[in-house]
């Protein structure tokens, strides 16, 4: 297929439709491909965000239950008269009292552990000294120096108020260095005039720290918590941020009080959900940016896939539509090219589709008009050659009769009554011959008495000037002929013939015979034509002079026209040697023309 | 013609097709991204060594970020050598797309070693190494520099002239050949102290602990002893503390433990050179990642050291390495 005809099938009504809705439909599913994905990733990255807040909020209520249960036994310790009295006596009465009072308190703290494993110890630490805890067994580290820890010193700096420590070790007891979480807290006496110790609640850390391990944000976020100082409480990842292999924005929470804000690291980006707890510290759910949407790319992908199976339905389905309508009119475009062929007869099959239908019919409709024109103007034109052949016909007896009449009459002066008889028969027969019932065809016989009659008048009038032979083998004489065809012939060969030339002149009248055709042969040794004349001689309406060929023509006309084309006159002549005219037309047996 | 055109609509359609099938094959690569296997095999399996404990920790950590699969071996013991190269022979048979390895011994894994990296694996050597350049990287700690540390903190214990015993755990463990030269270079610059021969004791703590208080009892002016690793200077620490010499005997030590912590925190042990395990862990298993994914990787990569005493011992982030967070 060339580039030119691509072009023009990309012109047709059918690939610009189909182009057009394949266009219209491409860029609708793109667009809402587009504005769907974005809002699935919005309403995804919402919904994330939703659920790290939920989440981070569910971890800090945790967490505050148990630092509020912690915050409980506090104050349960400091309001007990037994804590009171053994911290604020500065002397016993006896070791025996001391003792009953340390295990009175020893059973409190003890009784606030029972069925708490969550808890390390309850202790209480007098200022002169003393110390208490809930689980007995402990015994105090005696290389720890009890003043030189973040959470004796943060209780004492916050008067009275209990404070959260960060995670850390607790090597306060002999042969234990669990991770913990303490509030500690200063007791005051009971009017609050005198600061009688420090109370110390230690929270295993290992509760918290499976209760964040297990909590995942996506395939890679994770929860930490850092305290008011900004020092790190829980990290999953605390050993890496210490040697620095990892960075957490933890200047950033810190300006933060509630509420999400997202770190710029390129495809590392991180969602920071910070949720302050009112103890100081805060918990910060991190998440993955470009893990919110998981799977993103698959969503994409999705989408994508669906646009190019909606494509791939919209171009089979545009083009079947665009094909059922240019179909029709393609129909009815073939019809138009067989009429541009000439062929009227058909019928344009009329197709339902309403505006083509009407098209259909109208040009149903005005091809028959054509047609009955087209008929019509074939008889007009019959006609017309009919009536033109008869007045050319008409044209011949005329001119021949007033010739013989003028010899006859010529005769009759000259008193040779002889030749006036014999010429008059002969003219008699000419006429019988040549009006022969009226009918256009007659055999080959009534042609050769009828030129034979004509010759014979013509030898009356130039004696010896002109002779004459016909030999015509009987073979033809039955097959027809159309009537009138020979005279004419005969008569050029007499007038510009011989007449012309000097001494007689020999006439002689031959046939040819083939399988399918039959040539009359006119031959003279007269005067003969240049190639000029030739040229000129058969062709319509050349400019005639006296009337010369008029009857030449007309026999020729009248072959082509009775039989077809290809029949007619052929001349040949030399100048000055004579010329021949082969009548050509098909055999025509007598009986054929019987039956037409 | 109109052939033509249907040639025009054939061929969208198939473009479109093998559009969405290709897409489809693209979509299945992106999402089954394939993740990367990987063997360790560490010098133990002894779960009560928190060292190796908080190294695992930081394989899974690593192996969690970078979506790696790994699975954590070791060898009976320390001294099990062949208990070792038994397990890289398996391991190979596996083709996992990396090893990584804390040798037990500096020369005899060197054959199989070789082994690994001729059959395309990737061969990563984590805390102890061998005596050979064939692994693409190797992540420990910097263990001359680390034993430079200790001999230096057992400077700023003695004054005057002294005798000084190292007490090795194996002998041919790349980490404790390095650890001693470290030692011996700081103090056989010092003019007063002398060094005595270095004393191996097989990978037992016990043996340690008699073989201090031989040392001892052999040579009374010892003034420091320093233990190469967690076992020996445990053991070495249980013998000065039945002595009770404490104060005389100056104990350096390496690595942490609860008995060690309570050695320090008792003062008989005066100062303890940590590693960073986790980050031994950690890297070891990142560095294999990119190693695996063609990326050009550190020849040696350095995780740190720190020298740990009484005063700096419950500072934040000295906590977190001396007090390692087991069993989360």
């Amino acid at each position: 297929m060339s580039i030119l005809s691509r072009l023009q099938s990309l012109r047709s009504v059918q690939s610009n439709m189909l182009l057009a809705s394949v266009a219209l439909i491409l860029m609708t599913i793109m667009i809402m491909s587009v504005v769907s994905y974005y809002l699935t990733k919005d309403a995804v990255q919402s919904k994330a965000q939703e659920y790290t807040t939920e989440l981070v909020k569910q971890v800090n209520y945790n967490i505050k239950a148990y630092v509020n249960s912690m915050k409980y036994m506090s104050e349960v310790v400091e309001g007990n008269p037994f804590v009171q009295d053994y911290l604020s006596k500065g002397t016993f009465a006896s070791l025996q009292e001391e003792k009953s009072y340390k295990e009175t308190v020893s059973n409190l703290l003890g009784s606030m552990l029972v069925s708490r494993t969550d808890i390390t110890s309850v202790n209480v630490f007098g200022y002169d000294g003393k110390f208490v805890s809930g689980r007995k067994e402990l015994e105090l580290n005696p290389f720890i120096e009890l003043t030189s820890l973040n959470w004796y010193r943060n209780a004492q700096d916050a008067g009275g108020q209990s404070v959260i420590s960060s995670s850390h070790v607790q090597p306060i007891f002999k042969n234990r260095y669990p991770w913990v979480v303490s509030l500690s807290r200063e007791l005051y006496s009971r009017d609050g005039s005198k600061q009688l110790g420090i109370f110390l609640a230690d929270l295993n850390f290992s509760v918290m720290n499976e209760m964040f391990a297990d909590i995942r944000l996506g395939h890679r976020g994770y929860l930490f918590i850092i305290d008011s100082s900004g020092k790190i409480v829980y990290h999953p990842q605390q050993q890496l941020i210490y040697s620095k292999l990892k960075y957490e924005m933890i200047d950033r929470v810190l300006e933060v009080k509630n509420g999400t804000f997202t770190s710029d690291e390129g495809i590392d980006s991180r969602m920071y959900t910070v949720q302050d707890s009112d103890f100081g510290w805060k918990i910060v759910g991190v998440s993955y940016v470009n893990e919110l949407v998981s799977n993103q790319n698959e969503v994409r992908l999705s989408y994508f896939m669906l646009g190019l199976i909606c494509i791939i339905i919209a171009i089979i389905i545009s083009y079947f539509m665009s094909k059922r309508m240019s179909q029709p009119i393609k129909q009815l475009q073939s019809y138009m090219k067989e009429v541009e062929k000439g062929n009227f007869d058909i019928h344009v099959p009329v197709p339902r589709m309403t505006e083509i239908g009407m098209l259909a019919r109208t040009f149903n409709i005005m091809v028959g008009k054509i047609k009955e024109l087209m008929n019509q103007v074939v008889t007009d034109q019959e006609q017309k050659r009919k009536s033109e052949l008869s007045a050319l016909q008409a044209q011949i007896n005329p001119h021949f009769l007033y010739n013989t009449l003028d010899s006859i009459v010529w005769m009759a002066e000259s008193n040779k009554s002889k030749e006036v008889v014999l010429m008059t028969s002969a003219l008699a027969k000419l006429f019988r011959a040549s009006i022969s019932k009226g009918e256009e065809l007659v055999s080959i016989r009534t042609e050769i008495e009828h030129i034979t009659n004509y010759l014979k008048i013509q030898k009356m009038r130039y004696k010896n000037k002109l002779d004459y032979q016909i030999e015509i083998s009987e073979s033809v004489w039955d097959y027809m002929t159309i009537k009138v065809i020979l005279q004419p012939i005969v008569e050029n060969a007499i007038y510009h013939g011989i007449k012309m030339k000097q001494g007689p002149g020999l006439i002689r009248i031959s046939a040819e015979e083939t399988e399918t055709a039959i040539s009359l042969i006119v031959e003279d040794n007269g005067k003969g034509m240049d190639k000029g004349k030739l040229r000129t001689l058969l062709l319509p309406n050349p400019v005639t002079e006296e009337g010369r060929g008029v009857g030449v023509r007309n026999v020729h006309e009248r072959l082509k026209l009775y039989f077809s084309p290809q029949y007619g006159l052929t001349y040949k002549s030399t100048p000055e040697i004579g010329t021949s005219v082969y009548i050509q037309f098909p055999k025509f047996p007598h009986s054929l023309e019987a039956k037409k | 013609m109109k052939l033509g055109k249907y040639k025009w609509i054939v061929g969208v359609v198939a473009v479109l097709l093998i559009a969405i099938i290709s897409s489809s094959y693209w979509k299945e690569a992106l999402t089954k991204k394939k993740t990367t296997d990987i063997i360790i095999i560490l010098k133990s399996n002894d779960t009560t060594i928190e060292f190796w404990q908080v190294l695992i920790d930081g394989i899974h950590e690593a192996a969690k970020e970078f979506n790696t699969h790994v699975q954590v071996r070791g060898a009976k013991d320390e001294a099990d050598v062949d208990g070792q190269i038994a397990l890289v022979k398996n391991a190979i048979e596996e083709r996992p797309d990396a090893i990584i390895l804390a040798a037990t011994d500096f020369d005899r894994l060197i054959p199989i070693s070789t082994d690994v990296v001729a059959r395309g694996i990737k061969l990563i050597t984590v805390d102890s190494g061998i005596n050979s350049d064939i692994a693409q990287s190797v992540v420990s700690t910097d263990n001359f520099k680390a034993g430079r540390e200790a001999g230096q903190a057992m400077l700023q214990q003695i004054t005057g002239p002294a005798k000084i015993g190292i007490i090795s755990y194996v002998k041919n463990a790349s980490s404790h050949i390095e650890r001693e030269k470290g030692v011996r270079e700081v103090l056989n610059s010092q003019p007063n102290i002398e060094l005595l021969d270095t004393y191996f004791v097989d990978g037992s703590e016990q043996k340690a602990y008699l073989k201090v208080k031989e040392i001892l009892e052999i040579h009374p002016d010892v003034m420091g002893i320093i233990g190469l690793n967690e076992p020996t200077a445990v053991g070495a620490g249980r013998a000065i503390q039945e002595m009770g010499i404490g104060e005389q005997v100056k104990l350096i030590g390496f690595d942490s433990s609860v008995n060690e912590i309570k050695l320090v925190d008792e003062g008989i042990m005066k100062a303890t050179v940590i590693q960073r395990p986790f980050q031994m862990g950690y890297l070891s298993v990142k560095t294999a990642v990119e190693a695996v994914s063609g990326k050009k990787v550190q020849k040696q990569i350095d995780t740190g050291s720190l020298v740990i005493t009484k005063q700096n011992m419950y500072e934040e982030e000295n906590q977190k390495l001396m007090f390692p967070f087991i069993g989360k």
